[in-house]
């Protein structure tokens, strides 16, 4: 009965029927499990254990917190910044860096193509080689605004509420760790 | 089939399990207020470091370092509180600490301008003990003839090498500035307030080793 009631509610809806009822964050977290364990996979390359409990935790402190999301905000921005959280926290406490783990994503290899002078055809078939291991070496903030740029597909906004940081320190990040990449990538494929 | 981990169904359990429920939204609220009354006292009590400083710059003070301290402290204070709050990520650090010091600088000089600045100062230094040895007005430390500062206004120009002054507190003095040393812009006038560095020689006598502009260093 309750499913049914959530699929017609948006976020906002489900945060305030959940202050009363766990059940309808229950809906939510339905909601966005998938989304954010592919999200923590993706700047973490943890184990799957490491990665559930990762997101099971910050479930736990956004129905905590229910009364402190900010309503100004998509619901999903403040729900990935807690998550994005407790994935830095968990990392530091197990002394990792960010890791990433990405498939080949279109809008990606256009964005490299674009400034870097890198043929399209030769970041496809080089992806899971070559790209790959660049991309680990780019520095971590560099990592997470690409990451949450090209393969959440947030916007600016969306990123800069969930790294907590200015819209114009977004935009130079994504500039610089392309100019970044183009550096690194030319280091490599010097003959 | 390998079992897919439901986060989700875990997570409720754990909610239910252990009674878990929101905080109440009043202490977010209270931290909130909390965090902006702070910021908002800083701005005012840096507008009142800086008022004060200004008014001790303006050659009512030696130099008013601990003013200038309460200005530094509070501006380092209402930016740790702005940062804190929830919408201060979305601006670069720069533009909060320009945005503070603006602020500080036009309350500041509205401290000053208004008199609050010199209101403040004497009030301190009624109520509270030893205020005026850490902060020590010009005046009193140009008024100590027996030490060898005088200061005040001249009321009278006998010739090249004496004048009468009055000081700040209403005596006359005979000054014999005979082979002073003049500096900068001090001038041998009437109705001039200049500060001398010498030496007593009388009840109200004083030989001038040197002559200074009351405003200002020795230029």
């Amino acid at each position: 009965m309750i499913d049914q009631n959530c699929q017609n509610q948006d976020d906002n809806q489900l945060v305030a029927l959940s202050l009363n009822d766990s059940q309808y964050f229950y809906c939510l977290m339905k909601r966005y499990e998938d989304k954010l364990t592919n999200y923590v996979r993706r700047i973490s390359y943890l184990a799957d254990d490491d990665i559930a409990d990762i997101v099971q935790e910050s479930f736990i402190k956004a129905y905590e917190h229910l009364n402190d999301c900010d309503c100004d905000l998509k619901f999903s921005s403040w729900l990935y910044r807690i998550v994005h959280n407790q994935t830095i926290n968990f990392m530091k406490k197990h002394k990792q860096s960010i890791k990433m783990d990405l498939e080949n994503d279109e809008e990606f290899v256009d964005w490299l193509v674009a400034d870097t002078n890198i043929e399209k055809e030769t970041i496809r078939q080089h992806f899971n080689e070559n790209i790959q291991s660049i991309l680990q070496k780019l520095r971590p903030d560099y990592k997470e605004v690409l990451v949450l740029r090209f393969f959440e597909d947030k916007d600016y906004t969306e990123i800069s509420d969930i790294l907590r940081k200015p819209m114009g320190t977004v935009a130079t990040l994504l500039s610089r760790a392309k100019i970044q990449f183009k550096i690194l990538y030319e280091k490599e494929n010097k003959y | 089939m390998k079992k897919k981990t439901n986060i989700s169904d875990k997570a409720l359990e754990l909610i239910n399990q252990q009674k878990l429920k929101p905080i109440p939204r009043w202490e977010f609220v209270v931290k909130s207020w909390g965090l902006w009354m702070g910021f908002g006292a800083s701005l005012v009590l840096l507008a009142l470091g800086i008022g004060i400083s200004w008014f001790g710059l303006a050659g009512n003070i030696i130099v008013p370092h601990l003013w200038l301290l309460v200005a530094i402290v509070f501006v380092v204070l209402a930016y740790f509180m702005f940062e804190k709050t929830k919408r201060a990520y979305r601006f670069e650090k720069w533009r909060i600490f320009i945005f503070i010091l603006v602020v500080g600088l036009v309350v500041g000089g509205v401290v000053f301008r208004v008199g609050i600045a010199s209101r403040i100062d004497r009030k301190l230094e009624s109520d509270i003990p030893y205020y005026r040895q850490i902060v020590p007005m010009k005046m009193e430390v140009w008024s100590r003839p027996e030490m060898g500062y005088l200061s005040g206004v001249i009321t009278k120009v006998a010739d090249e090498d004496s004048f009468e002054i009055r000081d700040f507190e209403g005596s006359l003095w005979n000054v014999d500035s005979q082979d002073s040393l003049i500096r900068g812009r001090a001038v041998i006038e009437t109705g001039e307030e200049i500060k001398l560095i010498g030496k007593r020689t009388g009840k109200n006598q004083f030989k001038a080793e040197e002559v200074r502009p009351w405003s200002g260093g020795r230029n």
